[in-house]
C-alpha cells in the first residue's frame, strides 16, 4: 500500500495511493456531503453527484465525485470553493425535483440554500417515491447479500429499483438490507410481529425459543445456512439469548 | 480450404486471384448498402442477371456482375456502376434493366435519363468520378466500398487486402505503435484521442490479458458511415484490429454493434468467418505465431451504450451503464483489463496507414487532425449522403461543393455537428476548416461525423429542444445530472417554443447547462449541453425574440407564428381553401382568400400548396 501525500483545503494530508478522496477527506476530519456512497459496499457511489469536488492537477481543474475519485500524488482538492458549492447546489435542487418529500434530501438543499426547486417534481406515477435511483440497494442486494433480487429497472427519469415485472420475487429473502442502506428511506418495509413486507412479499418470521421475539425472516435464515453451512440450531434463538 | 501459412503465400494467393481478374470484362456494380437494398437493389440486381442470360451473355464470363458495400449517394439508389465506362446510374428501376443491357453493356450508349443532372447547372453528368458529389471527396476510408463485394474475400485481397497485416507481423510491436502515432490518426468516434498514445498506454500496463474493441454502436441520427465500413468493407475493420492486437498485445477483439444493424452484423459475420477459413485469423496468424481472434457483440439499442464504459459493461453482459473513468480503459477496462476501444471508423484507416505509411497519411489534414473523415451530409442541402474529405475543408466548401448548396435556394443559416450532444454553428463562420480543435473551439465538436444542414426557415430554439428531447429519451437515469437536468431543461425549451418563456430562462438554461457539464457522470451528460449552449451562444436574439417578442422569426414554432394571404398575391384559385382541415379559408372564386385565425391550427397546409407564394407566415 503506497503512501501518498495531497492537498485538500490547503491542508496537506496523507492517504493511500487509490482510496477515495471522500474517505480520506472524513478521516481527516472534512465534511463532504454524500448520499449513493457506502464504504461496505464496492461498487456503489458515483451516482448521486452530491459529493462534488474540484480537483486541481498542474493547470487542469477538474469536477469529479470524490466519493470514488483516487487519491493520487500531486492532486489538490478544493471542496468547498463557490463553483463547486453552486455546481452541488444545482445537483441538489434536481435531486429535490426528484424527491421532494425526502428528509434527507430537503435538509441537504436547505444546507445550500434551497427549499423549493424551480422546476416540476416528479410524481409517483413516474417512480418509487423519494427514491433517487442511485442504485445502491441493487448493490448490496447484489454484492453483499448475493441475491441479486431487485436491479435497476428503465432508464432515465423512470429508473427504479424493482424486483422482476414488479411483482413478488422468489430470489428474495427479505433481509431488508437494500431498505437499510437506502439514503433517502424510500424502500418501504413493514414488520408485525408475525410477518415482514418488503417489495410486495410477505415473509414469515423466525421467533425465539426463548423470548418468542421475531428476529429474522425464515428464508433469511435458510439462505444464510444454505450459502454459508451455518448450523440451523444457531437460527433458533435471538441473538440476545443466544 | 487450406490456411495461408506465410506471408509469401498471401501474395502467390493474391496474384493468383489478380490473374483471374479479366480486366477488358464489362461489369456491371450494383449497391447492396441497406438504403439502396431498401430502394430494390436486389429486384434490380436480379433483374440485371436474368436480362445478361437472355440476352446471351454469361455472368461472369462475358460481363461481370457484382454487388457492392454503400456508395453514401443513398437517396439517390439504387445506384448502378458500369465499367470500364465509370458511367453512375442513379434510381434504377428493374424496368430500366432491359435497356441498360442492351444499350450500355452491348453498346456502350448512355441512358440519358438515369444520369446524374446537376440541381444548379441542369447539366447531365454520366461519369462516376465527375459528379460533384464524388469529384470534391477523398476516399481513404471509404476506398473500397462500391469496388470490393464485402462478402467475398478474395475481392478485398485483391485489393491489398491483409497485405498491411502481413507487413506489421514482421514489425516490432513498438515499431507499429509508433507508425500510428506519427500518422497522427485521432479516434474518429467523436473523442478524438490520439490512436497511438491509446495503444500505447495500454501496452504499458503489466497484464497477461488485453483486450481490443471496435466500437460500432453507431447512434447519432443520421450518421451512418460506420454502418457503410462495416457493411461495404468488414475486411478492413478486421484486418485494423488485428493490427491493432498484435501492436497492443491482445489475443481478443470484440466488435460491438448495434442490433439495428443487421447487415452489418452479417457481412462481419462473413467476413469473420472467411478470415478465419483463410487463416488470417485464430492461431499463429501467417505462421508468425501471433494468435488472435474476434468476436460480435450485438448492442440491445441504448444510445449511451456508443459511450466506451457502457459499452464495455454492455459487453460483460451487465446493463450497459457508464461508470466513472478516473481510472482509464486502457488500465482497467474490459473485465478490468487494460483494453483499447476505437470506432469503426479508426481501423479502418489502420491498415492503409500501415501500408502506405505514417507520412503519407500525416501528409493529408491539417496540424492538429490528420487525414480524411468521412461525414454524413445531411439536412437542407441538395446532394446528401456519406461524403469523405480531408480534414480541414471549410464549412462552406462541403455544403457547396459536394452538397451542391442549400436545397430550394434558401439561404444558408447554420450547421449543426457532432451529434445530438454537439453544437450549431452559424454562417458568419463558414469559413472554418472542419477539424477536432476548430470545431471544439466553437462550441461544437467532430462527434462521429454528422454534419446537418439548416437553412433560414429553421428554428434555433427549435433545434436545441429537438436535441435535449432526444437525450432526455436516451439519458440511461444513472446520475442526477442528467437524468432529471435535461428534462427540466427541456420543459423551459418547450415553455419558450410555446410562448411561455420568461426572462429568467436564460440564465436558468445557463444554470443547468453548467451543472451537465460539470456535474454530469459521463460523456453523453457532460455533452449534453451543447445544443443549447451553443445555439445561445449564436442565436440569443432567436431566444429573446420567442421570450420577449413572443414571435418565432424562422416562422416555425407553431404557437408564436400566424398564417395569413397576402390579398395581392392571392389568385383565388381555391385550392388552400379546398385543402385547409379546418375549414377555416373563405372567399369568393377569382377573389382573394381570408384565414380565420381563431379556427386555424397552424398546420401548414395552405402554406404548402399556394403555388402563388400567397400564403405567408408572421
Amino acid at each position: 500500500m503506497k503512501k501518498v501525500k495531497i492537498v485538500i483545503n490547503g491542508k496537506t494530508v496523507e492517504g493511500v495511493q487509490d482510496q477515495s478522496v471522500l474517505s480520506l477527506a472524513r478521516e481527516n476530519g472534512m465534511y463532504i456531503p454524500s448520499l449513493c456512497y457506502n464504504a461496505e459496499v464496492q461498487s456503489s457511489g458515483g451516482s448521486c453527484r452530491v459529493c462534488l469536488v474540484e480537483v486541481h492537477q498542474g493547470k487542469s481543474m477538474r469536477v469529479v465525485t470524490s466519493c470514488n475519485y483516487p487519491v493520487r500524488e500531486g492532486i489538490e482538492v478544493k471542496t468547498d470553493t463557490e463553483f463547486v458549492r453552486k455546481i452541488r447546489k444545482g445537483v441538489l435542487e434536481l435531486l429535490l425535483c426528484r424527491a421532494p418529500e425526502s428528509s434527507e434530501i430537503k435538509e441537504l438543499a436547505a444546507r445550500d440554500g434551497i427549499t423549493e426547486p424551480r422546476f416540476f417534481t416528479d410524481g409517483p406515477d413516474v417512480h418509487l417515491k423519494n427514491c433517487i435511483a442511485c442504485s445502491l440497494c441493487t448493490q448490496v442486494c447484489e454484492d453483499v447479500v448475493g441475491v441479486s433480487a431487485i436491479s435497476m429497472v428503465n432508464r432515465g427519469r423512470e429508473k427504479q429499483p424493482a424486483a422482476p415485472y414488479m411483482k413478488a420475487s422468489n430470489a428474495c429473502i427479505g433481509c431488508g438490507a437494500c431498505a437499510y442502506a437506502c439514503p433517502t428511506g424510500a424502500i418501504e418495509m413493514t414488520d408485525t410481529p408475525d410477518a415482514r413486507t418488503i417489495w410486495g412479499k410477505t415473509f414469515e418470521m423466525q421467533k425465539c425459543s426463548v423470548c418468542s421475539t421475531p428476529f429474522i425472516p425464515k428464508e433469511q435464515a435458510e439462505w444464510i445456512i444454505k450459502t454459508t453451512g451455518k448450523d440451523r440450531a444457531f437460527f433458533e434463538k435471538c441473538p440476545t439469548h443466544r | 480450404m487450406a490456411t495461408i501459412q506465410s506471408a509469401d503465400q498471401l501474395e502467390k494467393v493474391r496474384e493468383t486471384l489478380r490473374a483471374g481478374v479479366k480486366h477488358d470484362l464489362p461489369s456491371v456494380l450494383v449497391c447492396f448498402g441497406t438504403g439502396c437494398q431498401a430502394n430494390g437493389a436486389r429486384d434490380v440486381a436480379a433483374a440485371l442477371e436474368e436480362e445478361i442470360k437472355k440476352q446471351g451473355l454469361a455472368v461472369n464470363v462475358s460481363i461481370g456482375l457484382k454487388t457492392t458495400g454503400c456508395h453514401g449517394y443513398c437517396e439517390n439508389g439504387p445506384l448502378v456502376v458500369l465499367r470500364p465506362q465509370d458511367v453512375l446510374y442513379l434510381k434504377v428501376k428493374p424496368k430500366d434493366v432491359p435497356e441498360i443491357v442492351e444499350k450500355s453493356i452491348k453498346e456502350g450508349a448512355i441512358i440519358d435519363r438515369l444520369v446524374y443532372k446537376d440541381v444548379n447547372t441542369k447539366a447531365a453528368i454520366a461519369k462516376y468520378h465527375e459528379i460533384p458529389f464524388y469529384a470534391y471527396q477523398k476516399r481513404i476510408a471509404l476506398r473500397n466500398i462500391g469496388t470490393v463485394d464485402p462478402c467475398v474475400i478474395d475481392d478485398y485481397l485483391i485489393n491489398d487486402g491483409y497485405k498491411a497485416l502481413a507487413k506489421t507481423l514482421t514489425m516490432d510491436p513498438e515499431a507499429v505503435i509508433k507508425e500510428i502515432e506519427e500518422s497522427g490518426l485521432r479516434g474518429r468516434g467523436g473523442g478524438g484521442f490520439p490512436a497511438g498514445r491509446k495503444w500505447r498506454s495500454c501496452r504499458a500496463v503489466e497484464s497477461d490479458v488485453r483486450y481490443v474493441m471496435c466500437n460500432g454502436d453507431e447512434g447519432d441520427p443520421g450518421a451512418f458511415m460506420d454502418r457503410s465500413i462495416m457493411e461495404g468493407d468488414p475486411h478492413s475493420v478486421i484486418e485494423g484490429m488485428i493490427i491493432g492486437g498484435y501492436a497492443v498485445g491482445a489475443r481478443q477483439g470484440y466488435v460491438y454493434v448495434r442490433d439495428e444493424y443487421p447487415l452489418a452484423v452479417k457481412n462481419l459475420e462473413i467476413a469473420i468467418d472467411a478470415a478465419r477459413e483463410k487463416g488470417l485469423l485464430g492461431k499463429n496468424i501467417l505462421g508468425s505465431g501471433f494468435d488472435f481472434d474476434i468476436k460480435i457483440s450485438r448492442g440491445g439499442g441504448a444510445f449511451v451504450c456508443g459511450e466506451s464504459s457502457a459499452l464495455m459493461r454492455s459487453l460483460e453482459g451487465k446493463v450497459g451503464e457508464p461508470r466513472a473513468k478516473y481510472i482509464r480503459s486502457v488500465e482497467k477496462g474490459l473485465y478490468d483489463k487494460p483494453s483499447v476501444l476505437n470506432n469503426v471508423e479508426t481501423w479502418n484507416n489502420v491498415p492503409v496507414i500501415m501500408l502506405n505509411g505514417a507520412a503519407w497519411y500525416a501528409a493529408m489534414g491539417t496540424e492538429g487532425s490528420k487525414g480524411t473523415k468521412v461525414f454524413s451530409l445531411v439536412g437542407k442541402v441538395n446532394n446528401t449522403g456519406l461524403v469523405e474529405v480531408p480534414m480541414g475543408i471549410t464549412i462552406k466548401e462541403l455544403v457547396e461543393k459536394i452538397g451542391g448548396g442549400v436545397l430550394g435556394g434558401k439561404a444558408f443559416k447554420a450547421v449543426q455537428t457532432g451529434g445530438p450532444s454537439g453544437g450549431c454553428i452559424p454562417k458568419e463562420l463558414a469559413d472554418l476548416p472542419i477539424d477536432f480543435d476548430s470545431l471544439t473551439k466553437v462550441g461544437s465538436m467532430m462527434g462521429s461525423g454528422g454534419i446537418i444542414v439548416m437553412d433560414e426557415n429553421t428554428c434555433m430554439v427549435d433545434v436545441a429542444r429537438y436535441f435535449i428531447d432526444f437525450l432526455v429519451q436516451e439519458s440511461c437515469g444513472k446520475c442526477a445530472p442528467c437524468r432529471d437536468g435535461l428534462p427540466r431543461m427541456l420543459g423551459i425549451l418547450n415553455g419558450i417554443t410555446e410562448g411561455k418563456g420568461t426572462a429568467e430562462d436564460i440564465d436558468t438554461l445557463n444554470e443547468l447547462c453548467d451543472v451537465l457539464t460539470w456535474g454530469a457522470l459521463c460523456g453523453l451528460g457532460t455533452s449534453a449541453a451543447n445544443p443549447v449552449l451553443s445555439t445561445l451562444k449564436y442565436f440569443k436574439d432567436e431566444y429573446l425574440a420567442h421570450i420577449r417578442d413572443k414571435k418565432c422569426p424562422a416562422g416555425v414554432c407553431k404557437a408564436l407564428i400566424t398564417y395569413r394571404i397576402i390579398a395581392e398575391k392571392c389568385t383565388g384559385c381555391m385550392l388552400c381553401a379546398k385543402n385547409c382541415p379546418q375549414k377555416c379559408i373563405t372567399g369568393e372564386k377569382k377573389m382573394p382568400h381570408v384565414i380565420d385565425e381563431s379556427k386555424c391550427i397552424k398546420c401548414g397546409i395552405c402554406y404548402d400548396v399556394c403555388k402563388f407564394d400567397a400564403v405567408m407566415i408572421q
